[in-house]
């Protein structure tokens, strides 16, 4: 299970399986964690965050972070938001030609979480679950001697 | 009842461990509205505000003798209300002269999809109940009357049945530990209700 905190939204906390639900609760909810440490065992040595700077570009968000595991430094995180629109299918062109305006050929593409959102709702457990899964990727690789980029 | 600043409390892993102080008592059917109108009289004045929620209560077996509890609630008839999940902690055992009963309380609101988290978790729910009464208010003191109903077909809220001929009337303080005061205040105002309820410290474990 996966705890996640995101300065846009300070006052929550997610908590989400792969491929499982994803809970949206109060701050609370890591004192809740603290009385469950007999029950669960915190991996804090897998701990992992992306810490940068946020730009907003007329109505785009653009987020770039520095993804560290510890000590080290894993890779470099880019978010990208169109914050007026919510249903993910209807933006996602424009989405991909702002960001190939400045990321070229590193333009990802379609996230997982939009294939099973079609026209419904985008909400900010889809935004932990990208994260969650570009975490694990940046888990899994090789430490590299210079920095990757994903 | 004034609160010491927050930054005088104990504070322990970065957050402040709340505690509930709890009295109960309870009233037979016919008795409930001479006590709403006494409550009405001494509560804070506010819009009468009745509730009716339901209440699923989830355990945890690991390893320990003693599985861990959660409640989750939620509101039948407010639209639009998180989902409540509360941590009760065993019952300090504190002096006798403490008044009411003392636990350490964690409240979290939380999204919709709770239960399928929490079976995601682990939990299992042992059971489930739809309570319905009224809430009121009185400075930090929240007292709550309300009965307690059985529901016939798991998951179907709409078939249930009253559990017993009376109301649960329960007044419960949130504040952070060490706040000894809030119970003698609690006290005081059980002394008003009398002879209508008969509030008191029940220790759950010796009904058990």
């Amino acid at each position: 299970m996966y705890v996640m905190h995101n300065s846009e939204y300070p006052l929550s906390c997610f908590a989400l399986f792969e491929n499982g639900p994803c809970l949206v609760a109060d701050a609370n909810f890591d004192t809740l964690m603290v009385k469950l440490k007999g029950f669960f065992q915190n991996a804090k040595a897998n701990k992992i965050e992306s810490r940068g700077t946020r730009y907003q570009y007329c109505d785009f968000l653009v987020k770039l972070g520095t993804v560290t595991m510890g000590p080290s430094a894993r890779g470099i995180s880019v978010e990208v938001e169109y914050c007026p629109c919510v249903i993910a299918n209807d933006c996602w062109n424009l989405l991909m030609e702002f960001m190939q305006s400045f990321m070229g050929s590193h333009t990802p593409g379609i996230p997982s979480v939009f294939g099973a959102k079609h026209d419904s709702v985008y909400s900010p457990g889809d935004t932990m679950v990208q994260y969650m899964e570009l975490f694990n990727k940046i888990r899994k690789q090789q430490q590299v001697p210079v920095a990757g980029i994903r | 009842m004034e609160a010491p600043p927050v930054t005088m409390m104990p504070v322990t892993g970065g957050t402040i461990n709340m505690m509930e102080y709890l009295l109960q008592g309870s009233v037979l059917d016919q008795s409930l509205e001479s006590l709403l109108h006494r409550l009405r009289g001494l509560c804070d004045n506010m819009e009468p505000e009745t509730f009716l929620d339901h209440e699923m209560v989830f355990l945890l077996k690991g390893q320990q003798a003693s599985p861990f509890v959660l409640r989750a609630r939620r509101s039948m008839d407010k639209t639009g209300m998180p989902w409540h999940l509360r941590y009760l902690g065993q019952p300090e055992i504190g002096d006798k002269n403490r008044h009411a009963l003392v636990r350490n309380c964690v409240d979290i609101a939380t999204s919709d999809n709770l239960t399928d988290f929490l079976v995601e978790m682990g939990f299992r729910m042992d059971h489930e109940f739809v309570a319905k009464g009224h809430v009121f208010r009185k400075g930090i003191m929240k007292i709550v009357v309300y009965k307690i109903f059985r529901i016939l077909m798991p998951g179907n809220t709409e078939s249930i049945e009253p559990l017993s001929l009376s109301y649960l009337v329960e007044l419960n303080v949130v504040a952070p530990a060490g706040q000894d005061v809030v119970s003698d205040d609690m006290r005081n105002f059980a002394e008003q209700l009398k002879p209508l309820v008969h509030l008191e410290k029940i220790d759950p474990k010796r009904l058990m």
